[in-house]
């Protein structure tokens, strides 16, 4: 897993004085084999992304026209100087947070549990109970859920009332529109981080958790003082791949709430693919970049942050 | 004390994990009932009578037959699924191997970038692109738009990382040419990891939605979680359809992923360790 085993074939002495160009021809085998990958990559993942970026600098109406009139930095200002998208944005960076540290706490302490003994006899079967909402069509899956939350038909409120409980407002309320949203998701992600983890920790260096137990340290202080320390980097990158699934949640607000009510969970993908609807492109694709570069922020915090520690 | 907490454990995460299968089995009890019965008893273990009037009301969609929806998802996650491994096997292979060399670096940092942006606002560009090269409406377009997939770039690099220096250096030693290293050193070696992202590759292309709806330009080359989005949006309650569609979008991969589990579940937890 050290760094420098993965760069040492590039260590052949004398590479560092050759011309660029050179080495280019001397590996030019080497960039046959990258060149379908990184073209598709290319025009599929990138250009869209700048045309989409070149929109939001252009007025909404000229947009997708031959000439589009350049507008500066005028769909950016409306964009910010609009209440909804402000709130929005703080509807989905709430969603966010809340959301991650659900996941991630949750996927940590369940593939804690499933790395031990106690759970050894099922946890094949726990294993694929959690693990087949990830790979399963999420529209299917998000429609069942919205059913079942269903006032009428669903089976949420039919099992409260068979418990003598009150009904849940589901999608009617602002609070239960967000937290079916969350619950909805959790379900759907948690089996993907739990398996992350669940991979780092068997891969975890058994010694040293026999050396704490010979020192007569406890399960959770092993897991607390070892475990977890060891396992930090599976949490970075858990919580890094986390904030931007999250940030960008759009799916399963087309599927389950389209937005409402009251616009409580009009995030920030889905209120700018209304605002495609409109034909507003150009401030869409504004709110896109905000997005965007949101994501971008956190993945650059999170990683600096990470990197300086394991240099540490 | 120690039984106590095996089986509080045992427990707890019994009931968790059958109420993750649960929206599962409600969908496939609930297409096989009928709107009135569901009204009655939202919660059944298993239907009155069993009816296949869901599944014979959705033969035809929006003018389009079933099959057709069925045969393009096939098509679509196929050929795709194929590209996406071959394209990104040799490009995780290529970075793996010198990360130094010009212009790596900056591919795998677009790639990084590219995972960042907002898929879904991809919609419009995406549209503009796809009818300046000509591929909107096509399956060509669809189907590379699909190639890209992102974490089976991750897994081939983990694994590449993985497997010894040796063995590649000494097959170079030995006079081998990148291209006889790879497919006769490395290749071989990875032949399970390939199945496995294959398998990956294939269950995460047959679930997307929003690429297929903006490239395809007619319902003629929609696939299954498109056609069932147009059902869910479309006006009037028609439950038990919905679960029909959904049950067949949804329980092939079930059972794919139940059959391979094993690769697909230890694929994910060794394929990094094991060589």
């Amino acid at each position: 897993m050290s760094k420098t085993d993965y760069w040492a074939p590039a260590l052949i002495p004398g590479d560092s004085r050759q011309g660029a160009l050179q080495q280019v021809w001397a590996n030019r085998t080497l960039y046959v084999f990258i060149f379908p990958f990184a073209v598709t990559m290319i025009v599929f993942g990138i250009v869209p992304i700048i045309l989409s970026i070149y929109v939001a600098f252009t007025e909404s109406a000229t947009a997708m026209s031959k000439a589009p009139t350049f507008v500066g930095f005028e769909n950016f200002r409306s964009v910010l100087s609009d209440p909804q998208f402000i709130n929005s944005l703080w509807s989905t960076v709430l969603y966010t947070a809340v959301s991650v540290l659900l996941n991630v706490a949750l996927a940590l302490g369940l593939a804690l549990v499933l790395v031990g003994p106690s759970a050894s006899r099922f946890s094949t079967f726990y294993k694929l109970a959690l693990f087949l909402p990830v790979v399963t069509p999420e529209v299917a899956t998000f429609i069942v859920w919205k059913w079942m939350f269903n006032q009428d038909f669903g089976a949420v409120n039919a099992a409260l009332t068979s418990l003598g409980l009150p009904t849940f407002g589901g999608t009617t309320t602002n609070v239960g529109s967000f937290s079916i949203l969350v619950v909805v998701e959790l379900w759907h992600h948690v089996g993907f981080y739990t398996l992350v983890f669940l991979a780092n920790l068997q891969l975890l260096d058994p010694s040293l958790d026999e050396a704490a137990q010979i020192d007569g340290a406890g399960k959770l202080k092993r897991i607390w003082l070892v475990w977890i320390p060891q396992l930090r980097p599976s949490i970075a990158i858990n919580v890094v791949y986390a904030t931007i699934e999250f940030l960008k949640t759009f799916t399963a607000v087309v599927v389950i709430t389209s937005g409402g009510p009251n616009f409580a969970t009009n995030f920030v993908s889905y209120y700018a693919y209304k605002k495609f609807d409109l034909a507003q492109y150009g401030e869409a694709t504004a709110m896109a970049t905000v997005l965007f570069l949101v994501v971008m922020a956190v993945t650059l915090i999170a990683y600096y942050f990470n990197e300086r520690r394991d240099y540490r | 004390m120690k039984l106590f907490w095996k089986i509080a454990i045992n427990l707890f995460m019994s009931l968790l994990s059958l109420a993750f299968l649960y929206p599962f089995y409600w969908m496939i009890v609930n297409s096989f009932r009928t709107q009135e019965q569901m009204l009655r008893s939202p919660l059944r273990w298993w239907p009155e009578e069993p009816t296949w009037e869901a599944y014979r009301s959705i033969g035809e969609l929006g003018g389009v037959s079933l099959v057709s929806y069925v045969t393009n998802s096939l098509i679509v996650t196929i050929f795709a699924t194929v590209a996406a491994v071959v394209m990104t096997a040799f490009g995780a292979y290529a970075i793996y191997r010198r990360p130094d060399l010009p212009l790596f670096g900056a591919i795998s940092g677009i790639f990084l970038v590219s995972m960042m942006y907002p898929a879904v606002l991809l919609v419009i560009p995406v549209y503009i692109l796809m009818f300046k090269i000509g591929l909107l409406g096509t399956y060509t377009g669809i189907i590379l738009f699909l190639s890209v997939i992102p974490i089976l770039f991750l897994m081939l690099l983990q694994f590449f990382r993985s497997i010894p220096t040796e063995l590649i250096e000494s097959a170079k030693i030995d006079g081998a040419s990148e291209l006889k290293v790879v497919l006769l050193v490395v290749f071989p070696v990875a032949k399970p990891i390939l199945t496995t992202v294959f398998l990956i590759g294939f269950l995460l292309t047959w679930k997307q939605w929003l690429p297929v709806m903006t490239i395809a330009t007619d319902p003629d080359h929609y696939t299954l979680p498109v056609a069932l989005l147009s059902l869910n949006s479309e006006l009037g309650v028609n439950l038990q359809s919905t679960m029909a569609l959904s049950a067949l979008t949804t329980v092939p991969i079930v059972v794919l992923f139940l059959l391979t589990q094993r690769r697909i579940i230890s694929g994910l937890l060794a394929g990094a360790v094991k060589g």
